[in-house]
């Protein structure tokens, strides 16, 4: 076939399609003229009039086969049958309502699995997305070094910019930045601790969006050392009351004065999320430690360059430099990449596709519902054959019937898409609002600028093809098995009012059981989820909603390149002293009743070895132990009884650190093999702490256990706790202060102020009741409990659906025999037995999978009810499952039973 | 008149271009003309022919558009495209080598064997 003739058919068949009525409209003028002309001419052969017209008319033939014929050679015909009429979906609607338990179940199915296929594509998108919200933001480019013997270190420094700055070609507008924490000090003006970039005056040109008042910053800026500062739309107005006057105000930041000269659109954040820019001025001397200045790197491909291209210049420059540098450039590889991805670390092509493989994964997890929903509709098909059948028979062809069936599964997905979408929506903005906390509460800032997770047009289309996709194998698989060989014998079966011959085979035992084992695989973790997100969710045994929490840090001096240790020593010093200063300040508040430390160890980093107190009987390592360094006064403020030995004392941090006291959890799990909790005093522990910079461990000395607490109730773990004053911790530390009366929040602008009177360096970040932490760390737990138990259910579902549906198809196809039993005496029992017995088996076969898909589980996860000394559960998995399963079984049997002989008999 | 000659199968739509190839008509139109140039032999199915119509416009080898009959009506007028009149070119070469090989056979003699 000819291009042209290609094209002509595309069109063809497109102008068909647009213009359905006017197409046909046009055939008819045309055969209308056709016999008027021929009727015309048979008039000039002597015929009447009336004689011409008919014999015109008979010449012609049938007008509307032709048209048929006609629509068949314009390729239409396909389409034709593929059309919807109001019909099927009024008869796709009937069928819902119809079969409500199938409906439900299905809609319930479908929608759980497309609601996680769409929030799992919103999320890869969110990642994945190389098109920054700017002008031309797919062109905005990250540049780095990745270090080829550490993977996963990628940097760059003053050096590579200056270098990439000064002979990049494919690139223009190159900008460094650097991130910094300081304390906003203005009058009038709540001080709080602000992120802040420190950015080259090429970073705010690369974004290309102009300021809404005043201007950006200028290279003047960098090169005079301006301390000038271009702040956000949203900080302009939440901070400064938007104060059309603004332009020109002072504003300290940490313990220096700038000026604000611009203000930006609103929902500008470029770099990252950010809202205060000041200019990155280089001191005399970072020029003398140009590898040492760490810096991050964007810039804008130039018109006609490419990735590939730019990667190619790079790395022309990469090999001079580890020519000239050897050093410093032996291990680094220069890499360019788009921005976004290098921010999420999406630098190789591999994690890339790998996220797109995930994606399609989740996409085959609405198959594989689709196939379960589509093989309960096909019991429902089965029960129509004689419906489909008489179609068949009055003429409707094999796609028209398909496409009817097809119409009635998607008026099952449609609304299954619908309400995943609302499902994926709700989880997409408890999970943004999750994220956004999580960040923040680990002082990882926010979340880039250009991650939105939304239900977004994309997601929709996205899941309207998925509903399309599950329609078609819900409905077209039944369909074409229905419309098979079996048509005539269901035609021959009809008029003998006879039962179906369509068969429940293997492949629905298969599935059957599956379902019942995935169902018992899952289950289980299902409750362990739940239990945790109880577990969570317990009262604390102190008053939290006196409590207020948070972190005492110190600012950064900006850009150290002389970063030694004696300078570190002095700033820990300056710490030490300011923050005693400020705890003396806050203790004796009249409204605070007391304060102490809380610092969590990393838990990643850190293991607890256990010898027990008769000597070195055992050492048992686990790295899901918690350990907490504390104030010796923590017990006492939060009035937490020691169940076992002692709490801290003052001597315990004063004469170096040699004891520690464990939780009421720590004690019944870890030592549950030596009998009482109080024989944990006496053991020792000792925390192996992994240094995040260097290889290997770095092991502290023994620290012998002398009390046991009670569990303050709101995070049961096992937990030890290492007495520490602040004399010996460095910035930032956690802190606890208890108030006199509640709310513990209504403090939190006094003490910025105290901090702020001690010196403006100390920064509070954090700042949050217990309560309120309670509240927000309980939300993750929830939410995957919640997610958990919705898959869960609507495994169930299916399966108990699928139950359902094979013991209703077996009585239908049984129902002859089973009256003929009845009739002859049978006893009830032995008839119901032999009903539930197929069910039975599956089953038990099911749950049997299940449990040892459970045990596999646990082994790969490293949880599950048989590490947690949980068996039980299974035993409630195993007896839920059966009675679903059963109860499913019991309505067909019942319906079975009564059967009456006389009316199984005459149907015959 | 001479004797109607029965259609071969797929010859209908090489007649249609040539047909419109000799200038543009409308249906009726076209089933007259190809009549007249078979001299009378040739007598199309009427209803065969908007099938086929539909199906060479459908390829792009012929083009419709509307225009007024003799007897002054809104008419559909199909002409020939560059496709159909490469198309035509193969067709009736391909069928000369075909009628040209068939005479042959038939004019076979025992003497030429």
């Amino acid at each position: 076939m000819y291009p042209s003739e290609l094209v002509a058919r595309v069109r063809s068949l497109w102008r068909g399609l647009r213009n359905r009525d006017t197409v046909e409209t046009q055939m008819l003028e045309e055969f209308r003229l056709h016999l008027e002309l021929r009727t015309a001419d048979l008039v000039r052969t002597g015929l009447t009039e009336e004689q011409a017209a008919r014999q015109a008319r008979l010449e012609f033939g049938h007008s509307e086969h032709h048209r048929v014929d006609a629509r068949q050679s314009r390729g239409l015909m396909f389409f034709d049958q593929l059309r919807f009429s109001a019909l099927d979906v009024k008869l796709g609607v009937r069928m819902l309502v119809k079969h409500r338990g199938l409906s439900l179940v299905s809609v319930i199915g479908l929608a759980v699995a497309i609601a996680m296929s769409a929030g799992a594509f919103s999320l890869s998108e969110s990642l994945l997305e190389t098109q920054l919200p700017l002008p031309e933001g797919d062109r905005i480019v990250a540049l780095r070094n990745r270090n080829v013997a550490e993977p996963g270190q990628n940097s760059a420094s003053l050096r590579d910019f200056m270098t990439w700055q000064s002979e990049l070609r494919s690139v223009r507008d190159v900008a460094a930045f650097t991130m910094a924490r300081r304390n906003l000090v203005a009058p009038g003006v709540e001080l709080i601790p602000v992120d802040i970039v420190r950015i080259t005056a090429s970073g705010l040109g690369l974004a290309r969006t102009a300021p809404i008042m005043g201007r950006l910053l200028l290279e003047e800026d960098e090169r005079a050392d301006r301390h000038v500062v271009v702040i956000s739309f949203e900080a302009w107005r939440r901070r400064f009351a938007s104060d059309a006057q603004i332009i020109g105000r002072s504003i300290g930041l940490g313990t220096d004065q700038y000026t604000i000269v611009g203000v930006m659109p609103e929902g500008f954040r470029f770099p990252v999320n950010d809202q205060y820019w000041i200019p990155l001025s280089i001191r005399a001397a970072e020029q003398g430690h140009v590898d040492a200045v760490p810096l991050t790197i964007a810039a804008r491909l130039v018109d006609g360059a490419t990735l590939q291209s730019a990667q190619a210049e790079l790395n022309g420059i990469g090999r001079r430099m580890s020519l000239l540098h050897v050093e410093t450039y032996r291990d680094l590889r220069p890499q360019i990449l788009p921005y976004s991805r290098a921010f999420f670390g999406f630098d190789d092509p591999t994690i890339v596709w790998q996220a797109y493989v995930l994606r399609l994964f989740l996409s085959l997890l609405v198959v594989v519902v689709s196939v379960n929903v589509g093989i309960l509709v096909y019991a429902r098909t089965a029960t129509r054959m004689g419906e489909i059948a008489v179609r068949t028979a009055l003429g409707a062809n094999r796609t028209r019937v398909v496409t009817q069936l097809f119409a009635e599964a998607l008026a099952l997905s449609i609304p299954g898409a619908a309400v995943g979408l609302l499902i994926a929506s709700i989880a997409l903005t408890k999970l943004e609002q999750l994220a956004k906390q999580e960040m923040v509460t680990r002082s990882f800032g926010e979340l880039p600028f250009w991650v939105h997770l939304r239900v977004s047009p994309s997601v929709v289309i996205y899941s309207v093809l998925l509903a399309i996709l599950g329609a078609a194998v819900v409905g077209v698989v039944p369909a074409l098995k229905a419309t098979g060989r079996h048509v005539q014998v269901s035609l021959q079966q009809l008029s003998a009012r006879g039962a179906t011959r369509m068969q429940l085979g293997r492949a629905w035992t298969t599935l059957i059981i599956a379902q019942v084992a995935v169902a018992v695989a899952v289950l289980p973790f299902a409750v362990h989820f739940t239990q945790d997100a109880i577990g969570a969710a317990s009262a604390p045994r102190y008053p939290a909603e006196r409590f207020l929490g948070g972190s005492l840090g110190m600012d950064q001096a900006m850009m150290q390149a002389d970063t030694g240790a004696f300078v570190q020593h002095v700033r820990d010093e300056r710490f030490r002293s300011l923050a005693a200063d400020l705890i003396r300040r806050v203790e004796t508040d009249p409204l605070v009743l007391g304060v102490t430390i809380r610092s969590h160890l990393d838990r990643e980093r850190v293991e607890v070895e256990l010898i027990s107190s008769a000597g070195s009987v055992s050492v048992i390592k686990s790295r899901s132990i918690m350990v907490d360094m504390v104030g010796p006064n923590l017990f006492t403020l939060h009035d937490m009884p020691v169940i076992a030995g002692r709490t801290f004392l003052q001597s315990d941090v004063d004469a170096g650190i040699r004891t520690a006291v464990v939780n009421k959890v720590f004690a019944r799990t870890i030592l549950r093999d030596t009998g009482s909790i109080s024989t944990a005093v006496g053991h020792r522990i000792r925390i192996v702490q992994q240094n995040a910079n260097a290889e290997g461990f770095e092991t502290g000395s023994w620290l012998q256990i002398v009390g046991v607490v009670d569990d303050f109730g709101d995070n049961e773990t096992k937990r030890a706790y290492v007495p520490t004053k602040i004399g010996l911790l460095s910035a930032p530390i956690d802190f606890v202060i208890r108030m006199r009366a509640q709310p513990a929040m209504a403090f939190a602008p006094r003490l910025r102020g105290l901090a702020a009177a001690v010196d403006p360096v100390l920064q509070i970040d954090g700042l949050i009741s217990a309560d309120e932490r309670l509240r927000q760390r309980q939300l993750f737990p929830r939410y995957l409990a919640i997610g958990m138990s919705a898959l869960t259910v609507s495994v169930l579902l299916l399966s108990a659906a699928g139950i359902y549906a094979m013991m209703s198809f077996i009585v239908a196809r049984r129902r002859r025999e089973i009256g003929i039993r009845a009739a002859l005496g049978a006893d009830p029992r032995r008839v119901l037995s032999s009903i539930f017995a197929r069910a039975s088996a599956q089953i038990a076969v099911g749950i049997l999978v299940g449990l040892l898909g459970t045990l596999a589980l646990e082994q790969v996860t490293g949880k599950g009810p048989v590490r947690d000394g949980n068996i039980v559960v299974l035993f409630f998995v195993a007896a839920l499952m059966t009675t679903i399963g059963l109860l499913a079984a019991v309505h067909p049997a019942l319906r079975g039973l009564a059967i009456q002989p006389t009316e199984a008999l005459r149907e015959e | 008149m001479p004797p109607n000659a029965e259609l071969l199968p797929g010859t209908l739509d090489v007649l249609i271009l040539k047909a419109v190839s000799l200038g543009r008509l409308h249906g009726y139109g076209v089933l007259l003309r190809i009549e007249q140039i078979s001299g009378g032999a040739l007598q199309i199915q009427q209803g065969a022919l908007y099938p086929a119509l539909y199906r060479l416009e459908h390829q792009g080898l012929i083009d419709a558009e509307w225009g007024t009959s003799e007897n002054n009506r809104r008419a559909k007028f199909y002409r020939l495209t560059a496709s159909g009149r490469k198309r035509l070119g193969v067709e009736t070469a391909s069928w000369n080598r075909l009628a040209a090989a068939i005479a042959r056979s038939l004019a076979a003699t025992p003497q030429e064997i």
